[in-house]
């Protein structure tokens, strides 16, 4: 009984994504006209879009991009964010320019930093790290602000100087919380990665993506939707899989639903 | 927190955005950036002045606000009562949960041409790519704070005689509100930073549109007052979401 039931809920993702493929083909059977393919249609035209080659590579370089800016954002961000967690002046100090450049779409200075940089690598993956390391210090700023102060008034009794305490027990007990960050910081690196291959169209999935939007090859414009969709979903399981071996001391027990109802 | 510290606080914090400036300052004065790539700062700034003067840059900003508030409105509408049904009852939940699962962590931007596609060039498809953006953040807090809701409020509201229905709103909802608000709040960030991408991509209007604008024709200077706009933008609706948060969250202990 009990195993069916966990079942069913493993499997629930995969019906939902059914779902809305099933929803997308009768839509489309429906509206019936040339811009929109039903979703089979979509999904023939994948194999030829991995079967290619040079898309494949196109691909590859994106998530190399991607694994490169998410990795270097993610190790600076945390320690900062730690440090503006446990120090006050070191979050006044960075927290105002923060401020400011958070409401600023990191893509959108692709054009000007492709002025000095060049459409090349380095270029897209700068935006990428902007994009990333934000909400990575937001939320390790958050976790380090609310460790209990005993814990570190214990910690400093029995010896531990001011790093070890760091490393010991502000880290992993704002690890939940970083982890949040780090799962937002995933999204938003694909967001953003898409973005600026956009702009600047030299090579990755977003280069595929808007120059079939131009040409009207409408069923290679579905595939790579479906195709950069299974990415994010594929990356953000995986990242939830690591993130629950990581933390699963903490996890809440807010799964039950209100009984009042 | 006392003023003094209060002032300290902020020229601490002026400290890093006045180098910032002054090093790009510095990078044009001794001859490293030519100006063709990297204006000087007063330049931009007098840009900027003029340019919010000017009514056609006026009407961008327009433009990219009602995209803004059309596309956050409609995602705090469908978020915060998507997550309250999700929480209150186990049959929403069983059907939202997945969808929610497979949705969430989907790259909005690459359903852009498809909704370019389905809903044309207008305000229709970029609003709803705000709202795509801007709802999964909102939803799950809201879902998140609305589980958390203590029961024992329930208990006693149901003592005290409450209907069953007005619960929700009487107490659900005020009790979810610091999770409902925090949520809104990076709804909103995303929100500008959507607005701003469709904008870039395809758009005859809006500050995404003068900023591409700028690039093709390499009028550096004109590529910096976009963005600085929608810097201050979000800036300053954040301070309003965080003067809403104070008004409906007195009373609560730490806000």
């Amino acid at each position: 009984m009990m195993s069916g039931r966990t079942l069913v809920s493993r499997l629930a993702p995969l019906l939902a994504c059914l779902g809305l493929l099933g929803i997308w083909q009768v839509a489309a059977l429906f509206l019936d006209t040339d811009s929109f393919p039903t979703a089979l249609d979509a999904i023939r035209a994948i194999p030829s879009i991995l079967g290619d080659k040079e898309s494949l590579i196109n691909i590859l370089a994106s998530l190399r991009r991607m694994a490169i800016g998410f990795g270097v954002g993610v190790g600076v961000s945390i320690p900062l964010g730690l440090m503006m967690g446990r120090s006050r002046a070191v979050a006044s100090f960075f927290n105002p320019l923060l401020m400011i450049t958070y409401p600023v779409p990191k893509a959108a200075l692709m054009p000007i930093i492709m002025l000095w940089l060049g459409v090349g690598d380095v270029a897209k993956t700068l935006v990428i790290f902007l994009g990333v390391s934000l909400p990575v210090v937001f939320h390790s700023f958050q976790g380090a602000k609310a460790v209990e102060e005993k814990m570190l008034w214990s910690g400093a009794a029995m010896g531990l100087s001011a790093a070890q305490r760091m490393i010991r027990i502000v880290l992993p007990s704002a690890l939940p919380e970083i982890l949040i960050g780090c799962r937002t910081g995933l999204v938003l690196a694909l967001i953003t990665m898409i973005t600026s291959e956009m702009i600047a169209r030299q090579s990755g999935a977003g280069n595929i993506l808007f120059n079939a939007l131009d040409m009207g090859q409408y069923d290679t414009v579905f595939a790579m939707i479906i195709i950069v969709g299974a990415m994010g979903i594929g990356l953000d399981a995986a990242f939830e899989q690591f993130r629950k071996r990581l933390v699963r001391w903490s996890e809440p027990r807010f799964d039950l639903p209100l009984s009042f109802s | 927190m006392n003023p003094r510290a209060l002032t300290s606080d902020i020229l601490l914090g002026m400290i890093p955005i006045v180098l910032l400036v002054a090093l790009w300052q510095a990078l044009i004065s001794f001859g490293y950036a030519p100006a063709t790539l990297l204006p000087p700062p007063g330049q931009v700034f007098m840009r900027l002045v003029h340019q919010l003067a000017n009514t056609e840059y006026q009407q961008d900003i327009a433009a990219t606000l009602f995209r803004l508030f059309a596309g956050f409105a409609i995602a705090v509408i469908l978020g915060v009562s998507i997550g309250l049904a999700a929480a209150a009852s186990p049959a929403v939940n069983a059907v939202v949960r997945p969808i929610v699962r497979v949705l969430a962590p989907l790259p909005k931007v690459a359903l852009y041409p498809a909704l370019l596609l389905l809903l044309g060039f207008g305000h229709e498809s970029k609003i709803t790519l705000v709202v795509a953006d801007a709802l999964f953040p909102i939803l799950l807090s809201t879902y998140y704070g609305a589980s958390m809701v203590e029961q024992k409020l329930i208990w006693s509201a149901m003592a005290a005689g409450t209907p069953r229905r007005q619960i929700l709103f009487k107490v659900v909802l005020p009790a979810a509100m610091p999770s409902v608000l925090t949520g809104c709040r990076i709804g909103l960030v995303i929100s500008c930073i959507v607005v701003f991408l469709a904008e870039m991509i395809t758009s005859t209007d809006g500050l995404g549109h003068v900023l591409v604008t700028a690039a093709r024709t390499f009028q550096a200077v004109d590529m910096f007052v976009p963005l600085i706009t929608i810097s201050l933008l979000g800036l300053i609706l954040n301070g309003l979401l965080q003067w809403l948060r104070s008004y409906l969250l007195r009373g609560f202990p730490e806000v």
